[in-house]
């Protein structure tokens, strides 16, 4: 039981994650099988560019959400080395927080746009789609953004594990990478092809 | 005054927060909202700018883009164009170092992101220079200074950023009234636009390199041009020279549009990856996708936030009230250019450049049109300065990218850079006087 619940812990973890992958993957197939369809066969499928535009924005907000969790977003930091130093940590704290309450007042904007005040028959112009469903994406992404910035301050304030943002991430390897290529010379493969 | 009230909240909480190290998305969206609630409008426009600002077919050559980037790094394209590069350096004094410049223009003809470039060209070139005797401080330097010809050398994902900014912007009644009429901004234009900016300042840094390399005695090969060599790597290099001619050749001839171009290369790249280099499987595809997916999702929030807060800004009129007190300080084009490069340049060296150019378009495009500047110049010479940012302290990525590689202190680096980052502004102002660089092939290509 605790093995599976474990699977699925990780898994959830990384959802969004997936699910933009996911998308990504799908719609820019789509755009290609447009662009081979208009040009090669001269026919042009009417509804690929808008569908493709809809998976988009809900690729981009599920990808805040996962950026969120890895706590990719950009900030200005480098004043933080001229203050004493047990102010950063709160300041975060405080920040988050204010990220926290700008998004809840943002979900109950949208969830009250998209439940009370769209008209259910207003439908996307080529799938016939009532836009409602796609704009679903804004109180959904938003909660998703909030409830990953709790849980990265979760870890970080109250199991006090360290997240790394990726940029920092890459940097970190790059330097392993080039000090394991350094070594070693450049042994690009020019016959390999 | 009501309008200083707003300018107050508007600029106080955004810089407040953003001090206080909110994500800059957060630090925008907060304070448009302040404002909103106190003009008393209806926040439920929030609410559609995030769908609308977001969901346009245009703004989805962002991601295919830095997919497109990712994959061919992944799939060993990129490694061929900078040993091809390397193959130039031969005998002429500084060679290596003009090849590492040649190599970040091939690179920045493939992606569009400075660090990116940087890191690279810099993981192949840093040590080819170090072995041919050159100080590993400025072999760091000069590559981290040349990583931002990536952003400029199109396709660049700051000008698809730029673009998409200013597409979104009316052009003044009154500037028409004076000016005449603009052009319109589009992505295929800036890109067409960057190519000699990225001439002239890949040139300057050319020539920058020749003279230190000569005080320092940096010879070239003996030997003089291996043929033998450069034929070599242009013929294993061949599928990766195409990449960039499919990129680029597709959107000058009309035939796609900048995201269509994205989404050809992504599969170009996906077909020689895995069928001719083989060197692309499904973990680094998938690594691929995942970098695609935080990098889009955290700039596509600050535009979500920074169309508001632009919003808020032109229907207030404040674009309006800088240009006035520009133009009451001086009326000297010239000088005001100047202004506006220092000013940017001042924000290069603290901001992330893609968060800069979506808080200051709507400040300062308005501005540059009611002096007559036209939008696709005015671009171009901002993502120029702000690429210098790349490569100077405090916050140059490049530089803590080829630092890395080098594995040495970031100082060393930036005090050989500076001169690089020198010479890079005098070419800004070279570009800024005199528009038809920028301008010229647009026209001839009939944009």
């Amino acid at each position: 039981m605790g093995e599976k619940f474990k699977k699925f812990y990780i898994f959830m973890d990384k959802l969004e994650g997936y699910v933009c992958r996911a998308l990504l993957a799908i719609f820019v197939t789509l755009l290609f099988a447009q662009i081979i369809s208009r040009q090669i066969f001269g026919h042009s499928i009417a509804w690929s560019e808008e569908l493709s535009v809809y998976m988009f924005v809900w690729f981009v907000y599920f990808g805040a959400a996962h950026a969120a969790r890895l706590n990719a977003h950009n900030r200005v930091t480098f004043q933080y080395k001229l203050m004493p130093a047990w102010l950063p940590p709160k300041l975060e704290v405080f920040t988050d927080m204010v990220w926290v309450a700008f998004n809840s007042y943002f979900v109950y904007l949208s969830y009250d746009f998209v439940f009370n005040k769209m008209n259910l028959f207003w439908k996307s112009q080529t799938l016939g789609i009532p836009m409602k469903y796609i704009y679903i994406i804004l109180p959904l992404g938003f909660t998703l953004i909030t409830l990953r910035v709790l849980q990265v301050n979760y870890f970080k304030f109250i199991k006090g594990e360290e997240i790394i943002d990726p940029d920092s991430q890459e940097m970190g390897s790059l330097v392993n990478q080039a000090v394991a290529t350094d070594t070693e010379e450049k042994s690009v493969d020019l016959g390999k092809k | 005054m009501n309008d200083t009230y707003l300018i107050i909240i508007l600029f106080g909480s955004f810089l407040g927060l953003m001090i206080m190290g909110a994500p800059i998305s957060v630090s925008l969206g907060v304070a448009a909202l302040s404002s909103f609630l106190y003009l008393g409008e209806n926040p439920i426009k929030l609410v559609q700018v995030a769908f609308t600002s977001v969901g346009s077919f245009p703004l989805m050559a962002l991601p295919a883009f830095v997919l497109a980037g990712a994959l061919m790094e992944a799939a060993g394209i990129s490694k061929r164009l900078v040993v091809l590069a390397e193959s130039f350096a031969g005998p002429v004094t500084g060679g290596i170092g003009a090849a590492t410049v040649l190599a970040c223009m091939f690179f920045g003809a493939i992606s569009g992101s400075g660090p990116a470039t940087t890191a690279a060209v810099g993981m192949l070139m840093i040590p080819a220079m170090v072995k041919r005797g050159y100080d590993k401080g400025y072999a760091s330097a000069l590559t981290a200074s040349a990583g931002g010809l990536g952003i400029i050398i199109p396709p660049s994902i700051p000008m698809v950023i730029f673009g998409i900014s200013a597409i979104g912007m009316s052009v003044p009644r009154e500037a028409i009234e004076m000016h005449g009429q603009f052009q319109t901004v589009s992505i295929s234009k800036m890109f067409i636009a960057g190519v000699f900016p990225g001439l002239v300042i890949s040139c300057s840094l050319l020539i920058l390199n020749y003279i230190r390399c000569r005080r320092r005695g940096y010879q070239g090969t003996a030997e003089g041009w291996s043929f033998g060599t450069i034929l070599h790597a242009m013929r294993s290099g061949f599928w990766s020279i195409l990449a960039p001619l499919v990129i680029l050749g597709g959107i000058y001839s009309g035939f796609f549009t900048p995201t269509e171009s994205a989404i050809v290369a992504i599969f170009y790249t996906l077909f020689v990856g895995v069928f001719i280099y083989k060197e692309l499987n499904w973990e680094k595809i998938v690594n691929s996708l995942e970098t695609t997916t935080w990098l889009t999702g955290r700039i596509l929030m600050i535009l979500f936030t920074a169309t508001i807060f632009g919003r808020v800004l032109v229907e207030n009129q404040i674009p309006a009230i800088v240009a006035e007190s520009m133009l009451s300080m001086t009326s000297n084009l010239y000088l005001i250019w100047a202004m506006i490069i220092l000013f940017l340049l001042f924000v290069g060296m603290f901001m992330e450049t893609l968060a800069a150019i979506m808080i200051l378009t709507p400040v300062l495009l308005p501005v540059t049109y009611s002096l007559g500047i036209d939008p696709i110049h005015f671009g171009i010479v901002m993502i120029c300065t702000l690429s210098i940012g790349f490569a100077t302290p405090p916050l140059g990525e490049n530089l803590f990218v080829a630092a890395g590689i080098s594995d040495i202190s970031l100082e060393r680096v930036t005090n050989q850079a500076l001169p690089f980052a020198f010479v890079s502004t005098l070419a800004v102002f070279i570009i800024a006087y005199f528009p038809e660089i920028t301008l010229f092939l647009p026209r001839f290509f009939g944009y």
